[in-house]
């Protein structure tokens, strides 16, 4: 970890700054505390050395008598005066010759000089010498000597107790100011070592988060799967249940009749649920057309009525105008089919559920809507409710309150991007207790209706219609004998293959009059052996079965010229893709979902 | 022997004419005592002199307050005699009684000596003691003269007669 911050780097130089200050104001205390000690010691010696000559006078005046009439008696009665001073070391009087007098000293280390010294004051190893004249009105009698004792260490150090507190408040500053700086440093590495620590927490952090958005996607993925293995294990159920059934009693041709229906229901509502997959994977190109809502809920009365059982009253509210919109059909069947669905999930007990078109004219405002007319199709239940923060997710992809296999949670999801593409918008209204509303805002379309019903009818089954060959490419036997079975009722001659190589193998025997390649094959996939097929019979038209995704990747892997055959598909679009292709009247790329 | 006993004596006067000018210096006179500010201090010698010339040895070229030191003999005292001290020893011509008398009340500072058998005392009259020259002083006397003794000479004196 470098310091690259600017902030901090300022203030570790404002620190730096304010130690230098201290150690300067540490120093300048010192140099004061000095001058001041050299002042004092100066002071202290000129007063000591005052005192000493004042001493020193008084002597030489009280001497000069004794002195000049030779009256040592008297003298040492001056000097053993001196003497109880305690602060004199020695005292000498000379006469006007220089030769000493009397003399006293108190120990051998203080003795005073031989002969009369030169008149002054001298300061030394802590101790003053005076020497002083004695003299009786300007008449020289002699000299006096005066020696104070060494001042005691205790009583120097008493002296410079100034300086020393000064010295030790230097030193106390210094140490604290080192201390501060220290400190400082240790706590700025901390600061370093924490930032470290808080980068690699942060990295882990990532990691931990990066695993929970994989576990979460899993999570999902687990949801997404449970549900759609749900719903077409309850699909194969009926299917399976259908074929059971005939299987039992082939020859009861009435209810074989009416089984395969159900069967063929079952079957259609697995292909609405992978078109909901695909439409949810956006690889489903919406077929977005015109017809009337109330048409559409009509039709789905019955399938409502038996997907919302006994328990619960459906009554149906329809506009009578008509309404039309601009829509996917199927994916609104499947809205409403999944509204319906979650209803009866929300009234276990029973109760109602409403279902109503109306026409709604949204004004200027609205915070997502343009104004103008719309198609108010509403789903009302009188379930339980949810709570406004459920409500508020509710139209999330994978958000569901339902437990592992009993949805998928892109129901909601899905009715929101219906509502979208139909140029309008999901609403939900709940309150707990009480039930929900959905309502899809659809934008409404001013078409006659009647038109519509012309463009939105199928065309008719074209059975057989000249006859042909048509080679049958599928690695899967079930999905290739039902193929070959179809068009062969349909009047056509059919070959089939395993795999890509065996295909090639018959097409150097005979060129057929069409081909029919699954996509997804091992070794040689349908696109690859279409572009060794299209050398061997140049002109013969190619279809491709995908149940693939990934529309674009076939269409890629193929050509613009490619025929897609989406899975599954029922008889009617095969019949019609063979059929148009053989007729050379097929454009390209029109497949047909059914 | 005798060169001892002659060399003491010599001694003694030494000692003793040094003090006759020593005590200058702690004697004061009046104003008037003296002619001028720089006029000379006269030390005279009445009667017989011991000292002969150890005074003016002793003397010589001393100072005292900016008087110069001079020494006068003279066989008699007198108020017009111009001594500023005066050394009583006593003569034919003027007994040591009549010279003192002759000087009472001017300010004049009288000396005698004990050791030579003065019969009477001057202000300060030397004498010997322990060996050493010392001195009495009589200090009524002085003040009668108008003469001040320095407290530091009283100080050494043997006795002082108030």
């Amino acid at each position: 970890m470098t310091w690259r911050d600017p902030a901090v780097a300022d203030r570790r130089l404002a620190d730096r700054r304010l130690i230098n200050v201290a150690w300067g104001s540490a120093v300048a205390l010192l140099a004061i505390g000095a001058l001041l000690a050299a002042r004092a010691e100066i002071e202290h010696r000129s007063q000591a050395a005052r005192a000493a000559e004042v001493q020193a006078d008084i002597l030489a005046a009280s001497v000069s008598a004794a002195l000049s009439f030779d009256d040592r008696a008297a003298m040492h009665e001056y000097l053993n005066a001196l003497q109880v001073n305690k602060a004199v070391a020695a005292v000498a009087v000379y006469n006007v010759s220089g030769q000493p007098v009397v003399v006293f000293h108190r120990g051998a280390a203080s003795s005073p000089p031989a002969r009369a010294p030169a008149v002054g004051s001298h300061f030394s190893e802590r101790h003053v010498s005076v020497t002083r004249p004695v003299a009786e009105r300007g008449q020289r009698l002699g000299t006096v000597y005066l020696e104070t004792q060494p001042e005691s260490w205790a009583s120097t150090l008493a002296r410079h107790s100034g300086l020393a507190v000064l010295t030790v408040l230097a030193f106390l500053l210094l140490g604290v100011v080192s201390a501060a700086a220290s400190q400082l440093g240790a706590r700025a590495r901390l600061l370093s070592e924490a930032n470290a620590r808080l980068l690699e927490e942060m990295a882990a952090r990532g990691k931990a988060e990066e695993a929970l958005r994989q576990s979460q996607k899993m999570e999902a993925l687990g949801q997404l799967t449970g549900g759609i293995a749900h719903d077409f294990n309850n699909l194969l159920q009926v299917v399976h249940g259908a074929f059971e059934l005939i299987r039992r009693k082939p020859d009861d041709t009435a209810k074989v009749a009416a089984w395969s229906e159900n069967g063929i229901a079952a079957a259609e509502r697995g292909a609405s649920l992978t078109r909901q997959l695909l439409a949810f994977s956006r690889s489903q190109k919406l077929e977005l057309r015109p017809f009337v809502v109330a048409d559409l809920i009509a039709d789905m009365h019955d399938l409502l009525v038996r997907t919302l059982g006994p328990d619960i009253v459906l009554s149906v509210s329809l506009d009578e105008v008509r309404a039309t919109v601009r829509s996917d059909r199927t994916q609104l069947e499947l809205a409403v089919l999944n509204l319906a669905i979650n209803a009866r999930d929300a009234m276990p007990n029973g109760g109602r559920l409403t279902i109503s078109t109306a026409i709604r004219t949204i004004g200027p405002g609205d915070p997502v809507l343009d104004p103008g007319a719309y198609v108010d199709l509403s789903v009302a239940d009188t379930g339980e409710g949810m709570s406004p923060e459920v409500a508020e997710r509710a139209f999330d992809p994978f958000f569901t309150t339902k437990g592992v296999g009993q949805g998928t949670g892109l129901g909601l999801s899905q009715v929101y991007g219906v509502a979208r593409q139909a140029g309008g918008i999901a609403r939900i209204a709940s309150q707990p207790g009480v039930g929900t509303v959905v309502s899809l805002l659809l934008r409404h379309l001013t078409v006659d209706p009647e038109a519509i019903e012309v463009i939105a009818a199928p065309a008719p089954i074209i059975a057989g219609e000249g006859g042909g060959t048509v080679l049958v490419v599928d690695d899967e036997a079930a999905v290739r004998t039902l193929a070959c079975e179809a068009l062969e009722l349909l009047g056509y001659h059919v070959l089939e293959a395993d795999s890509a190589a065996k295909a090639l193998d018959m097409l150097d025997a005979v060129c057929p009059d069409l081909m029919l390649f699954d996509y997804a094959m091992p070794l040689m996939n349908g696109a690859e052996l279409a572009r060794v097929a299209r050398l061997r019979c140049p002109g013969v038209p190619i279809v491709f079965a995908s149940g693939y995704a990934d529309t674009e990747q076939v269409e890629a892997a193929v050509g613009g010229e490619a025929t897609i055959l989406r899975k599954p598909f029922n008889m009617d679009a095969l019949a019609r893709t063979v059929a148009n292709l053989l007729r050379g009247a097929g454009g390209p790329g029109s497949p047909s979902g059914g | 022997m005798l060169a001892q006993a002659q060399a003491e004596p010599s001694l003694e006067l030494a000692v003793k004419a040094t003090y006759l000018y020593k005590l200058a210096a702690f004697v004061n006179w009046p104003a008037q005592a003296f002619a001028a500010p720089n006029a000379p201090l006269t030390i005279c010698v009445q009667g017989a002199d011991p000292f002969g010339p150890l005074l003016d040895q002793a003397t010589n070229g001393q100072a005292v307050a900016g008087h110069p030191v001079a020494v006068r003999r003279l066989a008699r005292l007198d108020v017009g005699s111009g001594c500023q001290i005066a050394f009583v020893a006593g003569g034919a011509a003027q007994s040591q009684a009549e010279a003192l008398s002759a000087v009472a009340g001017s300010p004049v500072l009288t000396v005698t000596d004990g050791g030579r058998g003065a019969t009477v005392k001057g202000i300060v009259h030397l004498l010997l003691a322990a060996g050493k020259v010392r001195f009495s002083i009589d200090a009524a006397q002085a003040d009668r003269n108008g003469v001040g003794i320095s407290s530091k000479l009283l100080a050494l004196a043997v006795t002082v007669k108030r």
